[in-house]
């Protein structure tokens, strides 16, 4: 049996518990240990969610299992020493605190319980250092946009990254008064999520000058900004004035918006 | 800051939101109409659905109407966000 999420229930998630959530509830111990032993070698990973962490840092320093696929997201604080030994246990660990965002938790349960939570994000971390914003889908899978992604149109009001908050059932990113939609950042950065994305369109122009002409806008370039292609001809191609793209021609139109020209027809 | 279409107590308290933000998907020029965790892009340029999920009749006709009357400050608040991709350009004729 393949399982997606296992709730560690204690009295404030029994609740979800009883209310249907969809997710195998572990309401002992023994319960967590079984089913860590039991899905602990299940190639794809499963999420776990936990408010009491107690069970799991006891699994944890046993020091007999091995390390999973699995991801963990708690829902409350905890201290660095318990992260890390988490960290022997989960691939993933993402609790709130110390920078790490989280959906309010309303809106996290439904986002949990709903289908569509792969697509939207329920928590995220801004590393100043690194430039990158660490933002999380609802199963946990890490998506980490650079700093310049949301500085790439020059817009206003700037993004201030200090001030980081995920909203709308994780459909929006905010840092302070700029707000960046989920569904163009995975867009943007999953290809998978493109082609589903763009197979929901009702009406779509599929031609090589549609996508480019889509590509481009996502990237925020102007027709008049590709070295050794003018504007006039950038024109001419998305409007499909020009039906075949010389490579030369294609391989400068990819270079300057950054992606392989195999990739052009996903936009 | 995010354009915030002020709609109507009724849908307001109900949850619906539309809003053009700093980074939409920037295609064709859209308002996004937000309820809970579902958001569909409605055209600034034909007034039509530009997505088959969630399904465009999930959204109460009279709201996508009322947002639609709205469109003259909707069109107006794209093309200041998004000036390289407004809602009619000369060369869309």
């Amino acid at each position: 049996m393949s399982v997606d999420m296992l709730l560690v229930a204690d009295e404030s998630t029994e609740e979800w518990a009883d209310q249907g959530f969809p997710a195998a509830s572990l309401r002992s111990d023994r319960e967590v240990r079984d089913a860590y032993e039991r899905f602990g070698t299940q190639r794809r990973p499963v999420m776990w969610i936990a408010d009491a962490v107690s069970p799991l840092v006891a699994l944890a320093e046993e020091g007999e299992l091995l390390k999973s696929n699995h991801r963990l997201l708690l829902l409350d604080e905890t201290t660095e020493v318990r992260k890390d030994l988490l960290h022997l246990l989960f691939r993933v660990v993402v609790a709130p605190g110390k920078g790490v965002n989280l959906l309010p938790m309303e809106e996290l349960r439904e986002v949990l319980a709903s289908d569509e939570r792969v697509d939207l994000f329920i928590a995220g971390i801004v590393d100043s250092a690194s430039e990158v914003a660490v933002l999380y889908r609802g199963n946990l899978a890490p998506v980490v946009v650079p700093f310049a992604w949301f500085l790439r149109r020059d817009p206003s009001p700037r993004p201030n990254f200090r001030a980081f908050q995920i909203t709308d059932y994780g459909q929006s990113v905010r840092f302070g008064k700029y707000e960046a939609s989920t569904d163009a950042i995975l867009y943007a950065h999953d290809p998978d999520y493109r082609r589903r994305a763009k197979a929901r369109r009702l009406q779509q122009d599929d031609s090589l000058g549609a996508c480019i002409h889509r590509l481009r806008l996502a990237k925020g370039v102007a027709r008049g900004d590709f070295p050794g292609v003018s504007e006039k001809q950038i024109a001419r191609i998305e409007r499909g004035e020009i039906s075949k793209v010389r490579a030369k021609t294609l391989a400068a139109i990819a270079a300057r918006l950054e992606v392989d020209p195999s990739e052009i027809p996903s936009y | 800051m995010p354009f915030a279409l002020r709609l109507l107590d009724a849908w307001a308290r109900l949850g619906w939101k539309a809003k053009i933000r700093e980074d939409e998907r920037n295609e064709e020029p859209h308002v996004s109409i937000i309820f809970k965790l579902w958001t569909w892009r409605l055209s600034l340029r034909t007034g039509e659905f530009l997505d088959s999920t969630p399904p465009p009749r999930n959204v109460p006709v009279e709201l996508v109407e009322w947002i639609w009357s709205q469109r003259e400050l909707l069109r107006a608040r794209w093309d200041e966000k998004y000036p390289e991709n407004v809602v009619f350009s000369k060369e869309d004729g």
